[in-house]
């Protein structure tokens, strides 16, 4: 095979390549591009002769490119860029444009200088490379990491935060609690005759006292406040900076709410009532669990006393 | 494997000390270059790490958040492994006043990653160019890929356990005079290069 069919092959090949190849002189002028350019620019190798780069695509951060560039003509070395830099040095459409997902081609780059025979460079080429694909899939991992982490620490009937999350949090609040010093108080709350609600009902009308419930919770509580469903028909909230004084107005406030808000059920209308305790933090507690213990007792001093009301842990008895 | 080909002996480290050398004196001499100022160079370690070690190693980057790290593949004439730089966050600062393009002073997460790009381009290409021209071969280098921001590193190297037992490390590390920049340049050859590069320090030690 003689060498100019094999230079033709090699043409043909650089021409045809899905990898965008393009050469630049000292004054960043196209010296010359291969197919891919042509066809994602629309711009033909002839046109872009000569002319400046930035000049063809006035969407490139010429500083940026310029401040790459520099080095490889200095230092003649090779300088990759990728993606996470910038998603794209030329903002050509999607290869995908109807199934895609991304509005543009993700790119990775090389630079690299083209030296002459003096060991000069003049001129240096520019390697594009279509990652989109790439791109893509990682926002769609991102996407659903996020997704797991919140079903993982939420509870699927309610939304609020599930005990095991719940339980986490109260336990980092307990530790700054003993540092800052800093006023907080836990709410366990509990619906009153849940069981009847169910027999009576039906469980899918005690699911949607269940959702009432939080969404009371929800609307009430301070956005810095933290809600979890402790179990069953049990509810636990941590509210910072309050004293437990100011825990029980939150707490009256909470239980006439529900109070006065039957669920409607079928066309029926389910009164039902909620019994709270609440305990402030105090440094008697050797752990969290102290704690939740103190409120789950001041909670059922509340159902001993006739269900409906609120009662505040005695840290001296 | 030749379990022979597994073992290195002393001449074999001198003489990848050597090459190590000169080629990240060259990398530090660009590096000074474009940022005007000296560096300072250690003698560079050569090891055969088994995989554990370096599974602690980057082990060790993942959990300590304040260090960033850059890896890039290269392959050709025989050898191929991997390159991986490690920063420390506490240069980015230093760097980003170093770095005169860029008229900010603390550095954000992108300048941050931008510093990166270009201290791993001059870094690790300077290196792997200057060993590639010692050794008479040519390298390709792979796109670079940023780890822990996306990756979990440890599951990097989880899944590779079966592959490989050990692996040819050249550690460098890079410090600039009076300023508070340090960093890690680790060159990693495969088993399966360990050969070759003997074949090539025999060459160059007759």
């Amino acid at each position: 095979m003689d060498d100019i069919t094999e230079f033709h092959w090699l043409m043909d090949m650089i021409q045809n390549i899905d990898v965008g190849l393009i050469i630049l002189d000292r004054e960043y002028r196209v010296q010359t591009w291969n197919g891919f350019m042509e066809n994602h620019s629309g711009i033909s190798a002839d046109r872009a002769k000569s002319k400046e780069i930035f000049e063809l695509f006035p969407e490139i951060d010429k500083k940026w490119l310029i401040n790459k560039a520099e080095s490889v003509f200095l230092l003649k070395n090779q300088a990759f860029t990728i993606w996470e830099q910038r998603p794209y040095v030329f903002r050509f459409k999607n290869y995908r444009p109807i199934t895609g997902t991304a509005n543009f081609m993700y790119q990775n780059t090389t630079i690299f200088p083209l030296e002459s025979a003096q060991g000069e460079v003049q001129y240096i080429s520019l390697l594009i490379y279509d990652v989109t694909d790439v791109a893509s899939n990682r926002a769609a991992l991102k996407a659903a990491n996020a997704n797991l982490k919140k079903l993982s620490r939420s509870d699927t009937l309610t939304g609020l935060y599930n005990r095991g999350y719940w339980e986490k949090l109260l336990r980092s609040e307990f530790r700054r609690a003993k540092r800052t010093r800093h006023p907080l108080s836990l709410i366990m709350l509990d619906i009153d005759y849940f069981k009847k609600i169910n027999d009576t009902y039906g469980h899918q009308a005690g699911d949607d006292v269940i959702r009432s419930t939080s969404t009371i919770i929800t609307q009430c509580k301070r956005e810095t406040d933290i809600a979890g469903r402790y179990g069953g028909e049990e509810f636990c909230l941590i509210l910072i900076d309050t004293t437990a004084k100011n825990a029980a107005l939150f707490a009256n406030r909470l239980r006439q709410t529900i109070e006065k808000k039957p669920v409607i059920y079928m066309s029926k209308k389910i009164h039902y009532t909620i019994s709270l305790g609440i305990a402030e933090f105090n440094y008697k507690f050797s752990s969290h669990e102290d704690w939740l213990k103190a409120s789950d007792k001041a909670l059922y001093q509340s159902k001993e006393g006739g269900r409906n009301q609120i009662s505040i842990y005695n840290h001296d008895t | 494997m030749d379990t022979n080909d597994l073992k290195l002996e002393e001449d074999y480290i001198d003489c990848f000390q050597e090459i190590a050398n000169v080629a990240m004196g060259r990398a530090a001499d660009l590096l000074a270059r474009i940022l005007e100022v000296f560096i300072i160079l250690p003698i560079p370690n050569v090891n055969l790490l088994e995989a554990s070690e370096l599974k602690m190693a980057l082990s060790a980057i993942d959990e300590n958040e304040q260090v960033s790290a850059v890896c890039q593949g290269f392959i050709g004439g025989g050898l191929s492994g991997e390159a991986l730089l490690i920063f420390n966050d506490t240069s980015f600062t230093d760097i980003a006043k170093l770095n005169k393009n860029k008229a900010i002073k603390e550095a954000d997460e992108s300048l941050e990653l931008e510093i990166l790009m270009d201290t791993s381009n001059i870094l690790i290409g300077a290196c792997l160019k200057g060993i590639a021209e010692q050794l008479d071969i040519n390298f390709s280098q792979g796109h670079p890929t940023v780890l822990g921001r996306h990756v979990n590193i440890s599951d990097l190297v989880k899944n590779n356990d079966q592959r490989w037992k050990k692996t040819l490390a050249i550690e460098i590390n890079y410090t600039i005079e009076n300023h508070n920049v340090n960093c890690d340049l680790l060159l990693l050859f495969t088993e399966d290069s360990l050969k070759m590069l003997k074949e090539k320090a025999n060459y160059l030690l007759s």
